[in-house]
């Protein structure tokens, strides 16, 4: 990640002390200690091109004076600033004379001549004089926009000198424009203006004022927080491991030595070829899509075929570690056949790590598998796999079939060891877990467990609110937070938006604005889905309108599970594997973790083996998951087996007649 | 002792700046938000603040990614 520098220097400014962070360009830190100075061609979300030169300031440098632009002068020493010297008026007052001259009608042009003293219109008048009042001043905003804001080059200067004016390229209407409306917005005369609104919403400036932000915050903001635009959800492989949070040989452990080799800084290094925005939402600033050219396949169908691969993205890695390949090519390898078999990255290697468990500890042996060795790190026989579920052949069309079926099938002829398969096998409700490790945070446990359509990657956001920041300690803490953050996800699914934008760039202010609590839904960003919603339907929205109508969807798709025999109490409890260690070995790895949970929970462990610590820990964590499961329940307006109350129904008005049949004899 | 989010305990050392704290608690996360005793600590200062014995400090991870 890009570290901002955090260096303090002390700077006259006008005779007053300021200090800035080194670095920094001069103007926004004068501007934030209310010191007026005109500008055109800056602007506060795009890096500045110091071409208008009217925020000209004299410094002082080691006893030589000279004048600068302040909006590109990054300071690196204690220097005076004199920003209204007689010198600096005259050379303002000049300057804003010759605009006024060549633009005498455009506003922004009118005022920054009053501010600099500016009255003549005519000492500059000539044949260059434009008198439209949205003449284009030559400020340089939509070619920066376009470039900064949504990574286009589509609207840029051309010519020069008196000639020099903004064209798209051989004065065309270029076809790649995306029609972002980032120019337009960002236009401080009105030269470029938005002419049709295709989709026809109802207010479509509402829309485009939210849009703007989360451009501009992409543009600023996103090189220091999340890195989206430079390689994608794929920045938090290493930062997962770093919390003991990535899944490591099927969910045993969190952190791996190797992880290195396919890491966000691996890929970026020697894989990512693309980073272009790839349009999968028209105009989208965030492109977080990657993309590794010219990939050289070692095995299937296409062997020797170079190959363009659309990843990876977290979760793809994150099952490569999960299945003990620490090994990129391997990765990229069964991101690419996964994409064209149609298979899920994260369902495969959630079920091959159960797969190369079993076979490592003699649930099934090379007879079941063909002859195939499937141990953690089987890079080749994976792939194998892979292709043999896509033929519809061999021991691959058995993994296909998935972890639930597996685990009943080996669970039937091992019953010696049934408990310990269906311990180790991360599915729920037939969907195989998402790469998370969830053992230390019982609201995952139960964000995962609770969700309708399995534990699937995007219940996976209360990990730190639990776990790390500890925000959420009571049950009904925790119960809140599996209210809103599942129905605001159904919300926005509802509606075909994308979860991106919600938290993978954030506010630079919102942890001050707002209380941890409020913090953690982004509250401005939550309100641009709403906008979003308003600008296109003319419906407002609200937090209780958001989560009613969220939660009718979220209870017609609980009873309709129910009428096809799921969903019950049952299918909502996690494996052991997603609430504490299974084995001995996981337990010894991270003993001063569990040894410490029991003493401080007042159990007397000394002369206990790690059996009976197991097994007391074991208890513990599902008596807590019962409580927290029970808790979310009752939330929800449900009773203490899950099944919704008929006053639900009726509170959300969908108590319709066939619906109230089912759940009646559940009540 | 310095008492992280309420729950994790670190020995204090005289001089330790927030950045210390980050580092000793394995803190890499990019979303972090960091209060001592209550008092918002803007990351331009994490290298400079230098928190006191017994101090509350909260860091607030915002959940991203997936
Ligand atoms: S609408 Fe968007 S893509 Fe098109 S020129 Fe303007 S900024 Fe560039
Ligand atoms: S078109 Fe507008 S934004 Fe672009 S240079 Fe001209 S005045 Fe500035
Ligand atoms: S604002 Fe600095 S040169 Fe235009």
């Amino acid at each position: 990640m890009a570290k901002k520098k955090t260096n303090k220097i002390n700077i006259l400014v006008d005779g007053k002390p300021i200090t800035i962070v080194e670095d920094n360009f001069l103007l926004p830190d004068l501007l934030k200690n209310n010191i007026a100075i005109p500008t055109l061609c800056h602007h506060k979300d795009l890096t500045p091109n110091g071409s208008c030169r009217l925020c000209i300031v004299e410094i002082e440098e080691r006893g030589r004076k000279r004048l600068v632009t302040s909006c590109n002068f990054p300071v690196r020493s204690e220097i005076k600033v004199e920003t209204n010297s007689e010198v600096v008026k005259k050379y303002r007052q000049n300057l804003a004379e010759m605009y006024l001259g060549r633009w005498p009608n455009v506003e922004i042009i009118q005022k920054v001549a009053r501010e600099c003293g500016a009255t003549d219109k005519d000492k500059y008048k000539s044949y260059l004089t434009e008198d439209s009042a949205h003449a284009c001043i030559l400020c340089g905003h939509c070619t920066r926009a376009c470039n900064e804001f949504i990574q286009e080059d589509i609207i840029d200067f051309a010519g020069r000198g008196i000639k020099r004016h903004i064209a798209m390229p051989f004065e065309n209407v270029d076809p790649h424009c995306v029609g972002c409306t980032s120019c337009a917005y960002v236009c401080p005369t009105g030269a470029i203006q938005v002419s049709d609104n295709r989709n026809h919403p109802v207010n479509a400036k509402l829309i485009q004022e939210h849009g703007m932000k989360v451009n501009a915050e992409m543009a600023t903001l996103d090189p220091y927080q999340c890195r989206m635009r430079e390689v994608g959800t794929a920045n938090i492989v290493e930062v997962m491991n770093n919390y003991d949070l990535l899944p490591v040989k099927n969910f045993k452990y969190g952190t791996h030595e190797d992880t290195w080799r396919i890491d966000s800084n691996m890929m970026k290094k020697s894989y990512f070829t693309q980073g272009h925005p790839d349009q999968c939402w028209h105009g989208c600033s965030m492109a977080c899509a990657k993309a590794v050219e010219d990939f050289e396949l070692r095995t299937g169908p296409y062997k020797g075929h170079k190959v363009i691969v659309d990843g990876p993205e977290y979760e793809t890695a994150a099952g490569s570690s999960n299945m003990g390949c620490f090994d990129m090519d391997f990765c990229v390898e069964y991101n690419f056949y996964c994409d064209t078999y149609g298979i899920d990255t994260i369902s495969f290697a959630t079920c091959m790590a159960f797969v190369m468990e079993c076979f490592e500890n003699g649930i099934i042996d090379k007879k079941d598998t063909d002859g195939l060795e499937l141990n953690f790190g089987a890079t080749t026989d994976t792939l194998e796999i892979l292709h043999q579920m896509a033929r519809g052949k061999g021991f691959g069309v058995e993994v296909g079939q998935g972890i639930k079926y597996l685990k009943n099938k080996w669970a039937e002829k091992h019953p010696e060891k049934a408990d310990f398969v269906r311990d180790i096998g991360m599915e729920v409700k037939g969907l195989e877990f998402s790469e998370y490790v969830s053992k230390e945070s019982l609201a995952q446990q139960a964000g995962y467990s609770l969700a309708l359509k399995g534990p699937q990657h995007d219940e996976a956001w209360l990990i730190f609110m639990d776990m790390v920041n500890n925000q959420i300690p009571s049950f009904e803490d925790k119960a809140e937070a599996l209210y809103y953050f599942p129905l605001f996800r159904t919300w926005f699914g509802l509606y075909g938006l994308c979860k991106i934008v919600w938290n993978d760039v954030v506010p630079a202010d919102n942890a001050q604005k707002h209380p941890p609590q409020i913090a953690a839904k982004i509250p401005e960003h939550v309100e641009n889905y709403w906008k979003f919603v308003e600008g296109m339907t003319g419906r407002k929205v609200d937090e209780k309108i958001m989560l009613d109508e969220s939660a009718k969807v979220h209870n017609l798709q609980k009873i309709m599970g129910l009428m096809l025999g799921k969903n019950s109490f049952e299918d909502d409890i996690p494996p052991y594997r997603a609430v504490g260690p299974v084995t001995e070995e996981e337990y010894e790895s991270r003993q001063e973790r569990y040894d410490g949970q029991l003493k401080e929970l007042g159990f007397d462990i000394d002369d206990k083996t790690t059996p009976e610590k197991m097994a007391i820990l074991r208890k513990y964590r599902y008596e807590q998951y019962d409580k927290v499961q029970k808790a979310a329940y009752k939330r929800r307006g449900w009773n203490e087996k899950g099944i919704p109350k008929i006053e639900r129904l009726k509170e959300l008005g969908i108590d319709l007649p066939e619906l109230v049949e089912i759940i009646e004899p559940l009540q | 002792m310095l008492t992280i989010n309420n729950r994790d305990k670190i020995e204090w050392q005289p001089g330790m700046t927030v950045s210390d704290v980050l580092n000793k608690m394995g803190y890499n996360y990019s979303l972090i938000t960091v209060t001592v005793n209550g008092v918002l600590i803007l990351e331009e200062d994490y290298d400079t603040y230098e928190v006191e014995d017994n101090a509350q400090i909260s860091v607030f991870h915002l959940a991203h990614g997936g």
